[in-house]
């Protein structure tokens, strides 16, 4: 029932520009989880589609219709604000009733709904509290209660969960979820975590200085980054870089650097002839770091490395590896039986690897 | 020369109140230290109270005759000490008390010693008839609670009875504490927007609370002169440029003495806004930007916001200074003494406290002033307790109006 779109949309805060021109549609029923580090102005984004800012430049629409000067209140949007925001002198019925009887609704009707809202989200027995009587948990889900009390056309989440402790943030994680399964609604959600980017989104926009990097399905973003920022910011543990030259010897197309030469399959990167002198970054996730002398298909030659630290985390040990100038991390399973300072070969798996021309930022390889 | 010996004076006192506490202190020291030892309650209780009495022979505080009985109700005191050191104290909390002792006993002297006089006062009878005969006496006509049937009954002034004052004091408490806080409340809310030169502009707004009140008071006169007063000449000028308004008898008033009460007010009220100002703005600028966010979203209107949002959260700050205010205003003696008190004493702007001054220092009426006092206090005390301390602490229950109470849970269909 609601699209968004946002059409070169440009903030400035006196002379800083803060977003520059940004371009998104989001479609109905969509879960959009926007990412970017601190200060690269997601919060600012959400606000201006909740009307809280104005926008500099550019078009925001939601269901097609130009918002740009809309009041607030009149978009049919809800947000849950970083710190929540509820009433600190009103109780959790009051606070989640509020918008409620300004729009002088019948009592029954608020009272419906709210008691719906208070079930959905367990606060049933929590009503008659004031906020500072509650857990951080218990508030945020009083903050999406307000919200969905509503019945509002678009959710918007400014980092709902930052507040919460590890665990509790798990938690919430599945609840929102659920909530989304169960109300069927649009929801942008804002987020520095890429945990709750991934798990939640059906679709993860991802920002860095004001512009949008990517747009993607998690897999798509994850499997085919854009360009290096967003290969080093989604995943986890960080993707590992090589820097380094292309070189065509014949037909064959070759990384090298200080202390390395790769070989690159024609399946990774075609028209060698095209491609030779480029300054390259290559990107290899940590999973898709091959340890050990055994051959395996689709897997590059091996270098020899040295092993510096490993950690365990259980289940599965980072190995942390310095092949001459590089750095590899490996996340291999668990327990890799060696001691820090053995020599190591390793070699990467060339499916999963990703060439970035270093001078553009950008991906060049395809598959 | 002159200057040599003030401050020969000045060291001299300032020797005095050293010795004073240092006397305290030991005093207090021993107590703590000896309070277990036989020997040290029978020296203190013969010792202290000779001391004291020696002491009030030296000030001149008491004649020979009165010596003994003097004595007696040191050493009654001073057995009352010991005791209370021996089983209460028990030598514990020493540093705390002795600490304190200083303090307390300033306090004392300048807070408890007048006030337990004036008790006294009000149950007796002195007036200038009677004043040479305590003089000389130290005796006073006892008068039971005459004085406070006098207070009542009788008018503290020549014409003005208690029932009016007390009517125009309320009155003049109302609206002066209305029109500071609705004043300060506007320009509070007009100081926290994002405007311009906004720190000269606060300068400029506290500058009357800031001045020496004698001083803003008396500019103030100044400008109600019925002649050459700011406020008439606007008035006069108004008026012949409007003939219609001058015809419904719009024009220069004289303020002073047909409207002492009104000139004081608006006197009052432009001297009191400032505080009012500071605190309200100090509590708006508590408040976090992100409610007025939600309330936004929610679709509270500007004035909804107000009602709902600023108003129930600056109530913490709010309230305390009303309380001050009131009491303040309701004391407020300056302005009106420094407004009327020249102009031939009117007794129409004469609220409860001025008309006590008078009572007390033009009539003379020591004994029923002193009674009129405890009176005030009383009202104050009670307005004080009763009605703004338990709103003090109840921000949580701010909103008691018409948003509140609406949503009837179904499980409680008896909630009130
Ligand atoms: N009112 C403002 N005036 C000036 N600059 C601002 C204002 N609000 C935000 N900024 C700037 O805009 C940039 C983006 O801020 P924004 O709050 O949108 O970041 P964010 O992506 O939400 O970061 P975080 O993850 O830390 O919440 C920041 O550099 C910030 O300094
Ligand atoms: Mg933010």
């Amino acid at each position: 029932m609601a699209e968004v779109r946002f059409s070169h949309v440009t903030k400035k805060f006196n002379e800083n520009m803060i977003l520059n021109g940004v371009s998104a549609e989001i479609k109905d029923h969509e879960f959009v989880v926007i990412v970017g580090p601190s200060g690269c102005g997601k919060t600012t984004l959400l606000r201006m589609l909740a009307g809280l800012e104005e926008i500099t430049a550019g078009e925001i629409y939601i269901d097609n219709v130009l918002v740009n000067n809309m009041h607030p209140s009149k978009r049919q949007i809800a947000m849950v604000f970083q710190d929540y925001a509820l009433y600190p002198h009103m109780t959790v019925e009051e606070n989640m009733s509020f918008a409620l009887r300004l729009m002088k609704l019948k009592s029954g009707a608020i009272s419906a709904r709210v008691h719906e809202a208070a079930a959905i989200l367990q606060l049933t027995k929590l009503l008659k509290r004031m906020p500072k009587q509650l857990s951080g948990g218990q508030r945020q889900r009083v903050a999406i209660g307000r919200a969905i009390v509503r019945h509002p056309k678009v959710f918007l989440f400014d980092e709902p969960l930052s507040n919460l402790d590890a665990k509790l943030r798990e938690e919430m994680r599945v609840e929102i979820a659920k909530l989304y399964q169960r109300l069927n609604a649009t929801i942008i959600y804002v987020t520095h975590d890429q945990v709750e980017a991934m798990t939640l989104a059906g679709r993860i926009v991802i920002m860095n200085h004001g512009i949008i990097q990517q747009v993607g399905t998690p897999i798509e973003v994850y499997r085919k980054p854009a360009n290096l920022f967003v290969a080093g910011f989604i995943g986890s543990p960080t993707m590992n870089f090589l820097y380094g030259r292309l070189q065509a010897e014949g037909e064959k197309l070759f990384f090298k650097n200080d202390s390395l030469t790769l070989y690159l399959p024609p399946f990774l990167l075609a028209d060698a002839a095209r491609n030779a002198g480029r300054e390259a970054a290559l990107g290899i996730r940590p999973d898709d770091v091959v340890i050990g002398p055994g051959v395996r298909e689709d897997c590059s030659e091996k270098i020899e490395g040295i092993l510096e630290v490993s950690e365990l985390l259980g289940h599965r040990e980072n190995l942390y590896i310095k092949a001459g100038e590089n750095r590899i991390l490996a996340a291999v399973e668990a327990f890799f039986n060696q001691s820090p300072g053995s020599k190591v070969s390793v070699g990467f798996n060339y499916r999963n690897m990703h060439v970035f021309d270093k001078k553009t930022q950008k991906r060049i390889n395809n598959s | 020369m002159d200057i040599l010996y003030s401050i020969y004076e000045v060291a001299w006192f300032v020797l005095i109140v050293a010795a004073g506490i240092a006397a305290l202190e030991g005093y207090f020291y021993y107590h703590f230290k000896l309070y277990g030892k036989k020997w040290f309650m029978a020296v203190s209780a013969v010792f202290f109270p000779l001391a004291a009495v020696l002491l009030c022979r030296y000030l001149g505080l008491v004649e020979g005759g009165g010596l003994g009985r003097v004595w007696a109700w040191f050493f009654i005191a001073q057995v009352l000490i010991n005791l209370f050191f021996k089983h209460i104290v028990k030598g514990r909390f020493s540093l705390p008390y002795m600490l304190l002792a200083p303090a307390f006993t300033g306090l004392a002297l300048l807070l408890v010693y007048p006030f337990v006089f004036q008790i006294y006062l009000s149950f007796h009878d002195l007036k200038l008839t009677t004043i040479m005969a305590w003089k000389n006496t130290g005796r006073l006509p006892f008068a039971g609670i005459q004085q406070y049937i006098n207070v009542f009954t009788t008018s503290p002034l020549s014409e003005i009875t208690f029932w009016t004052l007390l009517l125009r004091t309320l009155l003049w408490t109302f609206t002066n504490v209305f029109f500071h806080v609705a004043g300060g409340f506007a320009l509070a809310l007009l100081l926290n927007n994002e405007i311009r030169f906004k720190g000269f502009y606060r300068t400029l707004l506290v500058i009357p609370w800031a001045m020496p009140q004698v001083v803003a008071v008396l500019a103030m006169r100044g400008e109600f002169h019925s002649q050459y007063g700011f406020i008439n000449i606007m008035l006069g000028k108004l008026a012949a440029a409007f003939p219609a308004l001058a015809a419904l008898g719009f024009g220069p008033v004289q303020w002073l003495s047909d409207h002492p009460l009104a000139t004081c007010t608006l006197i009052n009220i432009w001297l009191g806004i400032p505080f009012m100002m500071v605190v309200i703005l100090g509590g708006l600028q508590s408040i976090s930007s992100s409610y007025y966010d939600a309330a936004d979203i929610d679709g509270a209107s500007y004035f909804q916001k107000l009602r709902y949002i600023t108003l129930p959260l600056i109530r913490p700050v709010l309230m305390p200074a009303v309380t001050l205010g009131t009491v303040w205003t309701f004391n407020n003696i300056n302005v009106i003494y420094l407004v009327t008190g020249q102009s031939g004493g009117t007794e129409q702007a004469d609220i409860l406290v001025s008309a006590l001054y008078k009572a007390a220092f033009t009539y003379n009426r020591y004994s029923y002033s002193a009674a009129f006092a405890i009176v005030i206090f009383a009202m104050l005390f009670f307005i004080s307790v009763f009605y703004y301390a338990p709103t003090f602490g109840r921000g949580n229950l701010g909103i008691r109006g018409s948003l509140r109470g609406k949503v009837i849970s179904p499980s409680s269909p008896a909630r009130g």
